[in-house]
């Protein structure tokens, strides 16, 4: 391999992590800096504590955190069971099944988003944490049951009939063989669901209808007041909390290449 | 120690023409070493799954000292299988994976140290305890998982060609420490194999299995010199095969009128029939002149001969015989060079009648 | 063990679109109309007068030139990092490390990452003061109008950047899961380097190319908030053109804006079920 070649690919892919983070870093610790000033005059931390240290953007923070890690929850506890029936039971109409499944990830969430305000507003789930939570769902669980069957069709099930004629019992097996073995796939599943959930605008927005503000949200609000120190800090408070879990996730992973989608 | 029976077996999947096991029976005494041998796709690998309680027979019934184990689901049988993968548990260590089926007993820990160390030592991996299955070797890996299998004393050993996957001298070294331990530990044994040099050189008695069926049944010398079928012959690489009509021990062929067996086996009150015998190819003698003394020879023209190490062998054409006759003489002993013309001497001893199918 | 997540995506799926449809339809009981009509569609249509028609048409154009734009540009980015990244090697593999640093993209939702391309490419953004340092500008009014302009190029731009990551690991995954080294018996054949990457890697990756490239495309068509971040009152694309009318306090609207987001739902499956024949022949063909 060139030198120069991979060199290119890796200029590329580093900038395009660098370059916005660098461009909030900046916005967010440089509150004063006009055209046409290439740097801010100064550095401070001012700016951001003060951010973390609003109770709006906290509520935010508390809530986006609250949606992504019951979305995450639910999504594993209902997305591994459909995804082990998927992958391994012998199904009728396996096809329609997974066309339903696939059929939110390419629907745009305008297309029923409005349909899914009414229907929520008839449920009286608009507004309500768990309303977001449950449409949510929507997005993610087609994603994790995918992302799922897909490495649980790479499992071996010989390990559980190896377990089984070793002495252990179906709780056994599952408890002692099955859980462990699936634990990568899992952490993998709830990685996707953490991110999907974490980045939602657009049903938070028509299902919050205004009180559920996560932080996606308050980004929206924001842009409309255009301060770009607060826009900058808000945006790397989104991005922050991926970002670990993403480098922690490929740290405990590795492995080749994977496409999450295209949100 | 077990004996494993099994009576009119059969299993039958619901879209199939052909039955996976048609109606097999097969009995293993206590502590024998009893290998199935078959071609891929004869159901060996599936009378294992059928004795461990894996899968569930359409008919028939499985008996441990004659008591049936049909009830009994898989984590109950005592029967373990061991794959051709060793399938060790990769996030355990090699004395968490050995321990494995103690643990599931709720075996007191202190004794499952104990059984682990003995295990250890039986399969010759002392001191690798701590190591976790990626650091150890393919035969390592299945001494592992035989340790693990024999930890709980089961009462059947089940091996599905735990081998294969293995190098020449890993295999042969593993092949000669399964057969050491399952002579000490004495466990009931079934190792189902293609490989017809590892059948004969371990097993106490080899079950041919074609087509869902036993073929033949018997210790090695039985099976190897003396295949009852057609197709158990050909399956143990013999290959000529000779039509006539058999009246006592005189068999009339189109190549002349041989005798057969020992003269005392043969039944001269029996009216004669139409009967196939055959012969190994290295049991046929060759001769530059014809032998005054001997019975059963006929002239052959050699069209082939290939030198194989140990043995050569020559593709003779015989007048009368549709097919060329192979036959397979020692190094040492063959004639080399070889005129275009020989004389074959068939031994009445070495010839047998086999049955068709 | 399938049930729960049915009737979870299904269910709520499905009742959800119902909803649309239905109110698009007219069928608007509370306010106790119950009769189907097809008039929000028709509304839709040019010459009949009222507002929608004056906008949907322009917007259906825009969207398009929006969605064809950035799928097109973040196709020929991908593919021109490949080419340059791995066109000298005969073993089309992607170096380590990089696939983790393209997942880190992952981390920006596309609502931040739009943040970032006003904040590079404002009026008075980073690159405009890049420039007036070089000396290429005056003013900030001299610096092009990209963020909020009619032409959409601040949308376009921030899909194109956001998709490339996407296409490029979805290009990496396909030339990952050959096993088989094509490269290496075109190179025994005698093929050049530059010969195998045109009749080897290229035919290679292409199905997978196109099958991003239609995602991509119908993601972008459906979206609703980079363009409601970087875009102007007119035109407005699909989605939010569809969310403005609903948010009307005008009935009619509503149900224009109902009609305006089935329509772009249809569109995007049409084009779904297109990539989805694409890749279903190509593995068919390998069945």
């Amino acid at each position: 391999m060139q030198r120069g070649a991979v060199g290119c690919i890796w200029l590329y892919a580093l900038a395009s992590v660098l370059l916005p983070l660098g461009l909030f870093g900046l916005h967010a610790l440089g509150p004063r800096w006009f055209f046409p000033a290439l740097l801010p005059d100064s550095l401070s931390l001012e700016p951001l504590l003060a951010l973390i240290g609003n109770p709006r953007t906290q509520a935010a923070l508390g809530l986006s955190a609250q949606v992504a890690l019951l979305v995450t929850g639910l999504a594993v506890l209902i997305g591994y069971p459909a995804a082990r029936a998927l992958t391994f039971a012998p199904l009728v109409g396996r096809g329609v099944i997974l066309a339903v499944l696939f059929l939110p990830t390419v629907i745009p969430p305008i297309a029923i988003g409005i349909g899914l305000n009414s229907l929520m507003l008839q449920l009286g789930l608009a507004g309500t944490l768990i309303g977001v939570c449950i449409v949510h769902l929507i997005p993610v669980l087609p994603y994790v049951i995918l992302t799922l069957s897909s490495m649980l069709s790479r499992y071996d099930r010989h390990y559980e009939e190896q377990a089984q004629v070793l002495g252990a019992g179906a709780w056994q097996v599952w408890w002692l063989v099955t859980l462990p073995m699936s634990l990568p796939a899992l952490a993998v599943a709830a990685l996707f669901a953490f991110l999907i959930s974490w980045s939602e605008y657009l049903f938070t927005a028509l299902i919050g209808g205004g009180r559920v503000i996560t932080l996606p949200v308050l980004l929206f609000a924001l842009v409309a007041g255009g301060n770009p120190t607060t826009l900058a800090g808000v945006a790397l408070l989104i991005v922050a909390v991926p970002m670990l879990a993403i480098l922690l996730a490929s740290r405990l992973l590795g492995g080749g290449p994977q496409v999450v989608g295209v949100r | 120690m077990t004996t494993l029976t099994m009576h009119n077996l059969t299993l039958r999947y619901p879209r199939q023409a052909t039955a996976t096991l048609a109606d097999l029976s097969l009995a293993v005494a206590s502590g024998e070493l009893v290998v199935l041998l078959g071609t891929s796709g004869s159901g060996k690998s599936t009378l294992l799954r059928l004795i461990a309680g894996l899968l569930e027979p359409t008919a028939g019934d499985i008996r441990f000292d004659g008591q049936s184990v049909r009830a009994l689901p898989a984590h109950r049988r005592e029967a373990v299988l061991m794959f051709q993968k060793a399938y060790l548990f990769p996030f355990l260590s090699v004395a968490d994976n050995i321990r494995f089926g103690l643990r599931v007993r709720g075996v007191a820990r202190e004794q499952q140290r104990i059984a682990v160390q003995q295990m250890l030592a039986l399969v010759e991996l002392e001191g690798l305890e701590c190591r976790f299955p990626a650091q150890l070797s393919g035969g390592q890996q299945q001494r592992v998982a035989l340790a693990r299998a024999l930890v709980t004393q089961p009462r059947v050993l089940l091996l599905d060609e735990p081998f294969s996957s293995l190098d020449t001298s890993v295999r042969r070294s593993l092949q000669a420490a399964v057969r050491r331990i399952q002579r000490e530990t004495g466990v009931t044994t079934v190792l189902v194999t293609h490989d017809l040099e590892e059948a004969l050189s371990m097993a106490d008695r080899v079950a041919l299995l074609l087509d869902g069926r036993i073929a033949a049944y018997g210790t090695p010398q039985q099976v190897y010199t003396r295949p009852p079928t057609l197709a158990a012959a050909r399956f143990l690489g013999i290959t000529t095969f000779v039509a006539g009509t058999l009246h006592g021990c005189q068999l009339t062929t189109a190549a002349g009128v041989w005798v057969l067996g020992a003269a005392s086996a043969c039944a001269p009150a029996e009216p004669p029939r139409p009967a196939v015998v055959a012969i190994r190819p290295e049991q046929i003698t060759l001769h530059p002149t014809r032998p005054a003394d001997l019975p059963n020879c006929v002239l052959g023209q050699v069209q082939e001969q290939s030198y194989r190490g140990d043995v050569i062998e020559y593709l003779l054409k015989v007048a009368g015989l549709p097919e060329a006759v192979r036959v397979r003489r020692p190094t040492s002993d063959a004639p080399d060079p070889i005129g275009p013309e020989v004389w074959l001497h068939l031994p009445p001893a070495a010839l047998w009648e086999v049955r068709a199918g | 063990m399938l049930a729960p997540a049915l009737v979870i995506v299904g269910g709520l799926f499905g009742a959800s679109l119902w909803y649309s449809v239905l109110k698009s339809l007219g069928y608007l009981p509370f306010i106790g109309q119950f009769q189907i009509t097809l008039e929000a569609y028709r509304n839709l249509l040019p010459g009949s007068g009222t507002p929608a028609s004056r906008e949907f048409l322009p917007a259906l154009g825009f969207t398009l030139w929006v969605s064809g734009a950035a799928t097109l540009l973040a196709a020929a980015g991908a593919l021109g990092v490949v080419v340059v990244g791995l066109g000298r090697t005969r073993a089309p593999h992607a170096p380590r490390g990089i696939v983790p640093l393209l997942n880190l993209t992952l981390a920006f939702p596309h609502l931040v990452w739009a943040v970032a391309i006003a904040l590079l490419l404002a009026q008075s953004g980073v690159l405009a003061r890049v420039l007036f340092q070089l000396g290429l500008i005056a003013t900030p009014a001299d610096f092009p109008v990209l963020i909020r302009d009619p032409y959409g190029i601040g949308i376009i731009i921030s899909y194109t950047t956001k998709l490339i990551p996407f296409l490029l690991l979805m290009l990496l995954a396909t030339l990952h899961a050959q096993t088989d080294d094509y490269a290496a018996a075109a190179a025994t054949l005698g093929a050049s380097r530059w010969q195998t990457l045109r009749y080897v890697t290229l035919p290679l990756v292409l199905p997978a190319l196109t099958a991003g490239m239609l995602l991509g495309f119908a993601f972008v068509f459906g979206a609703y908030e980079v363009p409601a971040l970087l875009g102007v009152q007119f035109p407005r694309m699909l989605a939010v053109l569809a969310l403005d009318f609903f948010r009307n306090a005008d009935l009619r609207s509503r149900a224009e804006g109902m009609a305006i987001s089935v329509l772009t739902g249809a569109i995007v499956l049409l084009v779904a079920a297109v990539a989805y024949a694409l890749t279903a022949r190509r593995t068919a063909g390998h069945g």
